[in-house]
């Protein structure tokens, strides 16, 4: 048995009530009966005590075969737990992975509450914009809900967590801050999924979201206000590998302050 | 010109790691201890000429008893290590040998300082009890009640790292 098949019979397990099993039985158990009845090898005067006993064994089913049927999947399941670890990893994973995700916003707030002085990420964020434009904190909040917009961009070496470039449409969080949490959170996240080497990609922080996009040696941070959805996360994506190929951005990763314009450049006047 | 450098500070729990820090970037001290959780990151930039400016990214890290159960990741790029014990209570520092060995063995190229803190609740006498251990091994005696050196440490170490 393969994963995808052990993952349908959890599958089965897990969704399929009693009702659907005997009326999906019932269905087969009809055409079989048609079958035969057109064959015509059965007599009109058998066909009624088939029916009855047709209807009885159908009846029957849930509490005859359907306890050992179960009892049989348990078995199975008990028997090959590797395999169907293996089979739900990828499942489970994510979950796990949005649940650490939605913790470690929670710690960093808790922290941040705590020692009570740098760092509130959405509240530092929205201060600082308000401060910036004069606009008050819950009209931003407002505005920010509707359109979908490009806030921040930043540049982060891997492990380190050190900028190498950064560009802000408006007055934001500090970026050396910021990139060193993410860094932070990131590698955690990662330290936990290992075995799957996957990497986080996307992190909410109240009205902010945060895409993250891979490469080698660095990473690139992308602060998103306003609705973040899938065909956003396609087009940004894609607009960041368009950018880091046209750029050649690679060859000036040691060059702040012309990786700094690079980006400024390509990312001024996006309209995603 | 302005550079970033990644500074990492690790030690026991309870040492005043964020208490330090907080005396360096912010210069106030509270007497109530929070235990940070995870990582905690803050910036100060300093100036150590005209011309050149040094940002400091600190990276706060969660007290842990036996500095290899650090998670790995968090010490990557590090630019230089503080490590930090508390004088007052000698089960922070029985171990400093084999930690600062650690650390030595597997960053060699990384500046390493160690810090000895809360200079303010020890007098010369209980020093001189440790004396072996405090003699090769420590490089500031500090307090981040009092300040007393923190300021240097940061700022030496800063212009260590240009
Ligand atoms: N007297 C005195 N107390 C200090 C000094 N530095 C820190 N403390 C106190 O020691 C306690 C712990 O300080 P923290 O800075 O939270 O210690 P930490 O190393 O960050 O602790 P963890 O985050 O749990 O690893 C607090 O109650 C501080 O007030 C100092 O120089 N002198
Ligand atoms: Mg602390």
């Amino acid at each position: 048995m393969n994963q995808d098949e052990k993952l349908n019979i959890i599958k089965d397990i897990l969704l399929t009530d009693e009702r659907e099993f005997v009326s999906s039985i019932e269905k087969k158990i009809k055409i079989l009966e048609k079958t035969v009845n057109e064959k015509g090898n059965l007599s009109i005067k058998v066909d009624p005590i088939i029916d009855i006993k047709l209807k009885e064994f159908v009846k029957e089913i849930p509490n005859n075969l359907g306890p050992t049927i179960t009892e049989a999947l348990k078995k199975e399941i008990a028997d090959s737990q590797d395999a169907v670890v293996e089979a739900l990893f990828p499942i489970l994973g994510k979950m796990i992975k949005r649940y650490v995700q939605h913790e470690m916003k929670l710690l960093s707030e808790k922290i941040n509450t705590q020692v009570n002085n740098t760092f509130s990420f959405n509240r530092f964020f929205r201060k600082a914009k308000s401060k910036a434009s004069g606009v008050n904190e819950s009209d931003l909040i407002i505005q920010e809900q509707s359109n979908t917009k490009i806030e921040q961009v930043i540049i982060i070496e891997k492990g380190s967590g050190l900028v190498l470039a950064k560009f802000s449409k408006n007055k934001m969080a500090d970026e050396d801050m910021v990139a060193g949490m993410l860094t932070a959170i990131k590698s955690f996240v990662e330290d936990a999924f290992t075995k799957e080497s996957q990497n986080l990609q996307y992190i909410e922080y109240d009205l902010y979201h945060i895409h993250l996009q891979n490469f080698s040696s660095f990473y690139i941070a992308v602060v998103v206000s306003g609705a973040y959805n899938i065909i956003f996360k396609d087009k940004l994506e894609d607009r960041i590998l368009e950018f880091t190929d046209k750029q050649k951005i690679t060859k000036t990763l040691k060059n702040k302050t012309s990786l700094t314009k690079k980006l400024e450049e390509f990312f001024k006047n996006d309209s995603i | 010109m302005i550079v970033s450098k990644k500074i990492v500070l690790i030690g026991h729990f309870g040492v005043g790691k964020t208490s330090l820090i907080r005396r360096f970037v912010e210069d106030t001290f509270s007497e109530g201890y929070k235990v940070t959780i995870g990582v905690h990151i803050s910036k100060k930039t300093v100036i150590i000429s005209e011309d050149q400016l040094i940002s400091l990214i600190i990276w706060d890290l969660e007290g842990q008893d036996d500095i290899k159960k650090t998670r790995p990741t968090y010490l990557l790029g590090t630019n230089a290590f503080i490590y930090a014990f508390d004088l007052s209570r000698p089960v922070t520092f029985e171990n400093l040998k084999s930690e600062i060995h650690f650390l030595k063995k597997n960053y060699p190229n990384t500046p390493l300082k160690v810090v000895g803190n809360k200079m303010d609740l020890v007098n010369k006498e209980y020093l001189k009890q440790y004396n072996s251990i405090f003699n090769c091994l420590v490089d500031y005696f500090v307090s981040a009640k009092t300040g007393s050196r923190v300021e240097s440490l940061f700022y030496k170490l800063a212009i260590e790292l240009i």
